[in-house]
C-alpha cells in the first residue's frame, strides 16, 4: 500500500509519528491545569530554622505550594531539590525557590526566618540593628507580592519549652500542662505562675509560693531554664531548629484552618496593660484565617504587670534608637 | 524523660526502683523521683514535709510499667539522622526514640531541641546517650553514622572509613536489641549492609539497606515532572547498586498500568528520540548536585527512611526497592547486597518479588555484584 504513496507524504507521516511523545500518547488533556494555589506558604531563609519549618509544614500537609527564598542561591536550590526529591512521601505538589520575591506571589502565609544568627553569648537584643537592615530588604518585597498575606516572624518557642519542662517535673505530657509565658520573648519574659494548671487545678493553689524565691521546690528555675535552653542548645549544636520549626507548624495550622486556638504570640500591645508605646509583646492571641483576630485579656497581678511593663520599656528603649 | 543513668542499666523497665519514696525517711529529692536528668546528681532531703506540688496534684494509680512497642534508635545525629528523626516523629510512628552519637554536645543539643517540640509531635520519650544501652529493646535501629560523602568522592571511596566504625556499632546494637531490624543508610550502603549483616550475624530478613529506595523516589519524581503527574501515580523501579551503577527497569515503568514501553519501544535506549534515559542519569547526577549546592542531602533520604520505618512498624507488607542479599538470584554467586523489590513487614524483609529483568539489566546487576565483591573480599571483618 505504501509503495504508491507520495514519498513526501510518507516522510510527513513518519515525522508526525516521530513527534508524538509518550506523554501525548498516554494522556489526553481535558482542561487546562489550574495553576492557582489555594494554600501557598513562602519561607524566607533556608537555614536550619527555615528548613525545619519547611519539613514540618510538608509532613503536616498544610500547603499545596511551598516557595523558598534566600540570598544564597546554591544553598537555596540544593534545599529545594532535596525537598522535591521527597515528593513521593508528602502531598505538597509544588515546591519552588528563587532569590527574587516574585516567587512568593500570592502566599497565604510568609514565614520570615532570615536574619543574623544569634551567636554564643550574644543576647537577642544585640542582634537587632543587624536584623533591621536585613528586614528592610525582605518585608517590602513580601508585601508587594502578597499584599493579603499573614507574616510570621520567627523566634524560639518559650511557652512550649515552659510546658515541656513543667511536664517533665510532673510526669505529665506537655499538652496537658497549661502555662503561659508572655511579654518579651527571651531574657525578660514573664511566666504567669497563677495560670499554670493541670486539668484546671492551678498549681499555685497547691503551693502558694510557686514561682517565688521562697518556693522550696524552686519552680522558678523552670522559667530560668526556658531562657537558658536556647543558649544551651546553641552552645551544644550550634543553633536551634526543630522546636521552632514545629511550633511554627502549629501556628500555621491554626491560621490556615481558621482554628481560632489561643497561642502566645507577639503582637502590637499599645493600649493594653497601660502600655503607650508601639511595641510587640507576646500575649495570648486568637489565631485564625485573618491572623491575630482577638486577644485574651488576662488578669495580671501587680508583680506580673510590672514585669510586663518593664519588658515594654526595655524594648522601647532599643526600638526608639533603631535606624530605619 | 531519659533513663540514662547506670542505675537503670540493670533493668530497662524499672521506674522508681520499686520504692515508694514518700515512705522513706531519707528520700531522694522528690523532683527527681520519676526522671533522672542526664548529668544529675542524687540529692537527699529530709522527709519531714515531703508534700510536693506533684504529690498534691497527682495520685499514682498503677505500678505497672509502660511497655514500649515501637522504639526506634537512630545512630548518628548528623543531617541524615536528624532528617530521619523529624520525619519519623512527624508521622507519629513511634513511642520512644533513642539517639546515639559520639559527639556528646551535638547529641544532647539535638535531643533537647526535639524534646522542646514534643507538644507538637505528641512524642515525649526522646532519650540519648553516647552509650548504647539507651537503645535497648529497639524494634528498629537505623544506622546513619558514617563519614560524609565528600564533593566528587564516589560512594565506594567511603568504604574503608566506615567499616571500622561499624565494628563498634553493630556489636553494641546487637547486645542491647538482639531482635531488632537494622536499616543501614550509611554509604556505600550495599557494602555496609553486607558488613552489618556479617558483624551482627542476624538472619538476612532483619538487615535492610536503604539501597535504591531513594533513587526510586527521585526517579518517580522526575518521571512525574516530565508527565505532569504526581510521583505517587508514576510507577517505576530502580534496582541494583545504589548510586552510579543503578539499573532503571524500563519495562516496569507505567502509569495506571500502561507501560511506557508499549508507547515507546525504544524507551531508555540510546535510540529513544525522547531520551528518557536522561531521567535515570539525572537521578544519579542530582545527588552530587545537591551535595555541591548545600553540602549534603538530608530531607529526601530522611523521608524515604521514614517510609520504610512505617512499613516495618505497621507490618504494612508494602513493596520497596531495598538492599538485601542477592546471592543465588539472577545468576549471582557472590555474597553481596543489591536492591530488588522486597516486601517489608514487622519481620523485616519477608518476601522478594521475582521481577523479570532483560538480559542487559541482569548483566548490569552481575557486574555490580562483581565490583562490590572485589571490594568486600579485601575487607577485614
Amino acid at each position: 500500500m505504501f509503495s504508491v504513496v507520495n514519498p513526501m507524504k510518507l516522510h510527513y507521516a513518519y515525522q508526525v509519528l516521530q513527534m508524538s511523545t509518550v506523554k501525548e500518547q498516554l494522556i489526553e488533556k481535558l482542561i487546562e491545569d489550574d495553576k492557582n494555589s489555594q494554600c501557598k506558604i513562602t519561607i524566607v531563609g533556608t537555614g536550619a530554622v527555615g528548613m525545619a519549618c519547611a519539613i514540618s509544614i510538608l509532613l503536616k500537609d498544610l500547603a499545596d505550594e511551598l516557595a523558598l527564598v534566600d540570598v544564597a542561591s546554591d544553598k537555596l536550590k540544593g534545599e529545594m531539590m532535596d525537598l522535591q526529591h521527597g515528593s513521593l512521601f508528602f502531598s505538597t505538589s509544588k515546591i519552588t525557590s528563587g532569590k527574587d520575591y516574585s516567587v512568593s506571589a500570592n502566599s497565604r502565609i510568609v514565614i520570615v526566618t532570615a536574619g543574623a544568627r544569634q551567636q554564643e553569648g550574644e543576647t537577642r537584643l544585640d542582634l537587632v540593628q543587624r536584623n533591621v537592615t536585613i528586614m528592610k530588604s525582605i518585608i517590602p518585597a513580601i508585601v508587594h507580592y502578597s499584599p493579603d498575606c499573614k507574616i510570621l516572624v520567627v523566634s524560639n518557642p518559650d511557652s512550649a519549652r515552659f510546658r515541656y519542662l513543667i511536664g517533665e517535673k510532673l510526669g505529665v505530657h506537655s499538652t496537658s500542662c497549661h502555662g503561659w509565658i508572655i511579654g518579651e520573648h527571651g531574657d525578660s519574659s514573664v511566666p504567669l505562675w497563677s495560670g499554670v494548671n493541670v486539668a484546671g487545678v492551678a498549681l499555685k493553689t497547691l503551693d502558694p509560693k510557686l514561682g517565688t524565691d521562697s518556693d522550696k521546690e524552686h519552680w522558678e528555675n523552670i522559667h530560668k531554664q526556658v531562657i537558658q535552653s536556647a543558649y544551651e542548645i546553641i552552645k551544644l549544636k550550634g543553633y536551634t531548629s526543630w522546636a521552632i520549626g514545629l511550633s511554627v507548624m502549629d501556628l500555621v495550622g491554626s491560621i490556615l484552618k481558621n482554628l481560632r486556638r489561643v497561642h502566645p504570640v507577639s503582637t502590637m500591645v499599645k493600649g493594653l496593660y497601660g502600655i503607650k508605646e508601639e511595641i510587640f509583646l507576646s500575649i495570648p492571641c486568637v489565631l485564625g484565617r485573618n491572623g491575630v483576630s482577638d486577644v485574651v485579656k488576662i488578669n495580671l497581678n501587680s508583680e506580673e504587670e510590672a514585669l510586663f511593663k518593664k519588658s515594654a520599656e526595655t524594648l522601647w528603649n532599643i526600638q526608639k534608637d533603631l535606624v530605619f | 524523660m531519659s533513663w540514662t543513668v547506670p542505675l537503670v542499666r540493670a533493668s530497662q523497665r524499672v521506674s522508681s526502683v520499686g520504692a515508694n519514696f514518700l515512705c522513706l525517711k531519707m528520700a531522694l529529692c522528690p523532683r527527681q523521683a520519676a526522671r533522672i536528668p542526664l548529668k544529675g546528681a542524687w540529692r537527699f532531703t529530709s522527709v519531714s514535709k515531703m508534700a510536693t506540688v506533684k504529690s498534691e496534684l497527682i495520685e499514682r494509680f498503677t505500678s505497672e510499667e509502660p511497655v514500649h512497642h515501637s522504639k526506634v534508635s537512630i545512630i548518628g545525629t548528623g543531617s541524615v539522622g536528624m532528617a530521619c528523626a523529624i520525619s519519623i516523629l512527624l508521622k507519629g510512628l513511634i513511642d520512644e526514640l533513642a539517639l546515639v552519637d559520639l559527639d556528646e554536645g551535638k547529641l544532647k543539643g539535638e535531643t533537647m531541641d526535639l524534646q522542646h517540640g514534643s507538644s507538637f509531635t505528641k512524642m515525649p520519650n526522646i532519650v540519648c546517650s553516647k552509650d548504647y544501652f539507651v537503645t535497648a529493646n529497639s524494634n528498629l535501629v537505623i544506622i546513619t553514622a558514617g563519614a560524609r560523602q565528600e564533593k566528587g568522592e564516589t560512594r565506594l571511596n567511603l568504604v574503608q572509613r566506615n567499616v571500622a566504625l561499624f565494628k563498634l556499632m553493630i556489636s553494641n546494637i546487637v547486645q542491647h536489641s538482639p531482635h531488632c531490624k537494622l536499616i543501614i543508610v550509611s554509604n556505600p550502603v550495599d557494602i555496609l549492609s553486607y558488613v552489618a549483616w556479617k558483624l551482627s550475624a542476624f538472619p538476612k530478613n532483619r538487615v535492610i539497606g536503604s539501597g535504591c529506595n531513594l533513587d526510586t523516589a527521585r526517579f518517580r519524581f522526575l518521571i512525574g515532572q516530565k508527565l505532569g503527574i504526581h510521583s505517587e501515580s508514576c510507577h517505576g523501579w530502580i534496582l541494583g547498586e545504589h548510586g552510579d551503577s543503578s539499573v532503571p527497569v524500563w519495562s516496569g515503568v507505567n502509569i495506571a498500568g500502561v507501560p511506557l514501553k508499549d508507547l515507546n519501544s525504544d524507551i531508555g535506549t540510546d535510540k529513544d528520540p525522547e531520551q528518557w534515559k536522561n531521567v535515570h542519569e539525572e537521578v544519579i547526577a542530582t545527588a552530587y548536585e545537591i551535595i555541591k549546592m548545600k553540602g549534603y542531602t538530608s530531607w529526601a533520604i530522611g523521608l524515604s527512611v521514614a517510609d520504610l520505618t512505617e512499613s516495618i512498624l505497621k507490618n504494612l507488607r508494602r513493596t520497596h526497592p531495598v538492599s538485601t542479599i542477592i546471592k543465588g538470584l539472577y545468576g549471582i554467586d557472590e555474597e553481596v547486597f543489591l536492591s530488588i523489590p522486597c516486601i517489608l513487614g514487622e519481620n523485616g524483609i519477608t518476601h522478594l518479588i521475582k521481577i523479570k529483568l532483560t538480559p542487559e539489566e541482569e548483566a548490569r546487576l552481575k557486574k555490580s555484584a562483581k565490583t562490590l565483591w572485589e571490594i568486600q573480599k579485601e575487607l577485614k571483618i
